[in-house]
């Protein structure tokens, strides 16, 4: 084939892949040419107050295929089933002296840059919607923020966890997911109270940008705690084999490993150390360790592993826990989320922290709606900064550059099958099993099981 | 310390190179004969993946037994999509045979995706390992070496011992001559395209013995590029020639790392995909037609 053929080829494609996101229906209760109406009138009068509004446009490039299509499902199922308690259980959202119900309008993004940016562009024009969320990942979500912020337009942040977000100067960006430098804080400190022998850890993580932020935040914190590095190396995207770089990690013969990026290479990286026979007395991976697919696909040799999550079923937050720590409470209590979540995604589907964040950037965004009585962006965006509550996924805080600052992280430990909160003691649902059961022991049948 | 890991990375190198040339005959097959770049190629091991893991999960059928099955699988889905799309595109420009096989790689990755939805999957097949002192082997990755090893002899005896072979072979050649001696060339670009399909339906089963973790209706695109890379190496138009690709590649993945290891700052792994496409660039100004062009289908 000639580079002529070639170059016609991709025209080609380009042109197919422009008319099938042009073609796109929204996947929107109400018909688009609605939702339209409805954001026409507020662009039309941008200072009066919002009191002829009939609903509030959120807008979504959503991960529903491609390589993050499992998160983006659960983010999805997550977003409806806040916004069906909004508009249902709340009653709306308080704007003006009356209740404005909340409207959905999502596409699929494929998991892809270019889609993301075209997406926005649409929502923001075409749908002018009031606020965006962002697609999953701290890639995808940095490649929207350029196209939020030239549009003027607020921009939530539940899937991308990279502190490099908010070095970028962006206005309009808001996060709620916890940002990365904070992931593995929870597990080190664990490590420390639990075995104070333990002193050499391993880095060995994904050459992305959400990776390098959490190992960043780990590597200060450990050095921090008196750890020292013998291992720190990072694996491109998308690999497919890891065993040269866990043979060399094997060498260096740490007491734990930190490591990861996302689900596809941690269940290659648990899968190769068992293969290697590389026992440590912890393994922490970020993304992958946390869903119920890691253990499906790996049974028995993910018995012991950790990994910190921004959600668990079992955390303890409640109205009462608010009222403790003296913060205003809003949202669904943790049970009634699951059944709401259930509802939204039509099937037997469990929660995880993906669709748990997604659902409280929902609340996040109701009550800063109604905390500045308009759904412009500036006046949103200045009660976002003032803003602290707690929902059923924990408190909630910004930094003046809108990074996340008031939630805390668990770490759960697979236990017999079962996901346990082993951190902090006080979200604890059970002990942590440390040192975990090696892998032969693992491919005998033996299960981390604690002693309590 | 540092030879022990050398040694070790290459003999896992070895092993995987083997399933990566497994990986690659079926496009370079396809290719060969029909001249038609199967860009689809890695949705068409992800269907293989998926096979293994279902037999093993909800029938207990060991991945070895699966091989055959997927094979047949594949020789079937091959007829299937010959007859139905690539037959009416043979004598059409590249760029519908192209796009041809692009549609039906996301055809595929989509049916796969709403049917067993999108999550990593993965299975759990403990044979045992063998402890080499330098490095660990696990029996299924082994087995995935010698099977692919045993397709690839398979292969090579049918096209030089069979009668369906040898007019396979003609047709390469001259496909008008081959027509004018009574081979049924149609028949021929049937056989080799279900065949191509087959293999790679089959390799996709070896594939998830090596690493039997991530199966997922997207796994495929990782594997498609390395393809495209060992069947340039091997010579595109040779099967042979992509499983010796297969093996070079796996040694110079694996074997690099070392290397690389020892320069102080350095990311070995960023600099193994570097090393391994600049020693592509190297094999193709020496030999632009590949390792082992001459050794034709």
């Amino acid at each position: 084939m000639n580079l002529r053929v070639f170059k016609r080829l991709m025209l080609i494609v380009a042109a197919v892949g422009f008319v099938l996101i042009g073609c796109q229906k929204p996947e929107s209760k109400a018909p688009e040419k609605k939702a339209e109406t409805a954001a026409e009138k507020t662009a039309a009068a941008p200072d009066k107050p919002a009191a002829g509004l009939d609903k509030i446009l959120i807008g979504h490039p959503a991960c529903l295929s491609g390589k993050y299509a499992k998160a983006g499902e659960q983010a999805v199922g997550g977003i409806k089933a806040a916004l069906d308690w909004v508009n249902n259980t709340y009653g709306g959202v308080t704007l003006g002296g009356r209740k404005v119900p909340l409207e959905y309008i999502y596409y699929d993004c494929e998991s892809a840059k270019e889609a993301v940016t075209s997406l926005i562009g649409r929502l923001a024009m075409s749908d002018k919607v009031h606020v965006v969320f962002s697609p999953y990942s701290s890639g995808l979500t940095l490649r929207g923020a350029p196209v939020t912020e030239a549009n003027k337009i607020l921009y939530m942040d539940h899937g991308g966890a990279s502190n490099a977000i908010f070095r970028q100067g962006f206005k309009y960006i808001v996060q709620t997911i916890g940002p990365a430098t904070s992931y593995h804080q929870g597990t080190l400190n664990m490590i420390k109270a639990t075995d104070p022998a333990a002193k050499k850890v391993a880095l060995a993580y994904e050459d992305s940008e959400f990776a390098k932020m959490v190992m960043e935040g780990a590597r200060e914190h450990a050095r921090k705690l008196g750890f020292e590095i013998v291992f720190e190396r990072t694996y491109p995207k998308g690999v497919t084999d890891l065993t040269p770089l866990l043979s060399a990690l094997k060498a260096s013969n740490p007491d734990f490993i930190l490591g990861g990026g996302h689900f596809e290479d941690g269940q290659l990286f648990n899968r190769q150390m068992a293969d290697l026979g590389i026992d440590t007395k912890a393994l922490s991976l970020i993304a992958a360790a946390t869903l119920p697919a890691f253990y499906e696909a790996l049974t028995n040799m993910a018995e012991g592993v950790m990994g910190p999550s921004h959600w668990e079923y079992g955390v303890k937050y409640s109205e009462r826990e608010a009222k403790k720590v003296g913060l205003q409470w809003i949202g669904p209590s943790q049970d009634e989320f699951v059944a709401l979540f259930k509802k939204a995604v039509g099937k037997e589907m469990i929660p995880d922290y993906h669709a748990a964040e997604a659902a409280a950037q929902v609340l996040a965004y109701t009550l800063a709606v109604e905390k500045a009585n308009s759904v412009e962006v500036d006046p949103v965006r200045a009660a976002l900064g003032d803003l602290t509550f707690m929902s059923f996924y924990g408190g909630w805080d910004v930094d003046d550059t809108g990074m996340q600052v008031g939630h805390t992280m668990v770490d759960v430990q697979w236990q017999n099958g079962e996901r346990v909160i082993v951190w902090p003691p006080e979200a604890q649902t059970g002990k942590p099993v440390y040192p975990m059961p090696t892998f032969a022991e693992k491919a005998q049948g033996k299960k981390a099981i604690a002693g309590m | 310390m540092v030879v022990e890991q050398m040694a070790g990375n290459l003999i896992q190198g070895l092993v995987l190179g083997a399933v990566y040339g497994m990986a690659t005959m079926g496009l370079s097959l396809i290719f060969g004969v029909l001249k038609v770049v199967n860009v689809g190629h890695g949705a068409f091991i992800m269907v293989g993946a998926f096979i293994a893991l279902l037999l093993f999960n909800t029938l207990g059928i060991n991945p070895v037994l699966a091989v055959p099955l997927a094979f047949l699988f594949g020789l079937g889905l091959g007829l299937l999509f010959y007859y139905s799309v690539m037959q009416r595109l043979i004598k059409a420009p590249e760029l519908a045979t192209l796009l041809a096989t692009f549609s039906l790689g996301l055809l595929l990755q989509e049916v796969v995706k709403l049917l067993f939805g999108s999550e990593y999957r993965g299975y759990n097949w403990a044979v045992g390992k063998i402890d080499l002192g330098i490095t660990v082997l696990p029996m299924s990755k082994l087995y995935a070496c010698a099977g692919s090893a045993l397709i690839a002899v398979l292969l090579y005896l049918w096209f030089n011992k069979t009668r369906a072979g040898s007019a396979m072979r003609s047709v390469v050649e001259d496909s008008e001559g081959a027509r004018v001696c009574g081979v049924n060339v149609g028949a021929a670009y049937a056989l080799s395209f279900s065949l191509g399909i087959g293999l790679t339906v089959a390799s996709g089963v070896l594939l998830t013995m090596f690493i039997p973790v991530g199966i997922n209706p997207y796994m495929g695109g990782h594997y498609t590029l390395k393809a495209f890379v060992i069947a340039v190496l091997g010579g595109l138009a040779s099967p042979y020639g992509a499983f010796f690709g297969g093996l070079v590649f796996g040694l110079l993945e694996n074997g690099s790392y070392t290397l690389f290891a020892l320069i102080p700052g350095v990311e070995p792994f960023a600099l193994t995909r570097f090393f391994s496409f600049l020693m592509l660039l190297i094999i193709l100004l020496i030999r632009p037609t590949g390792l082992l062009s001459e050794k034709r289908t």
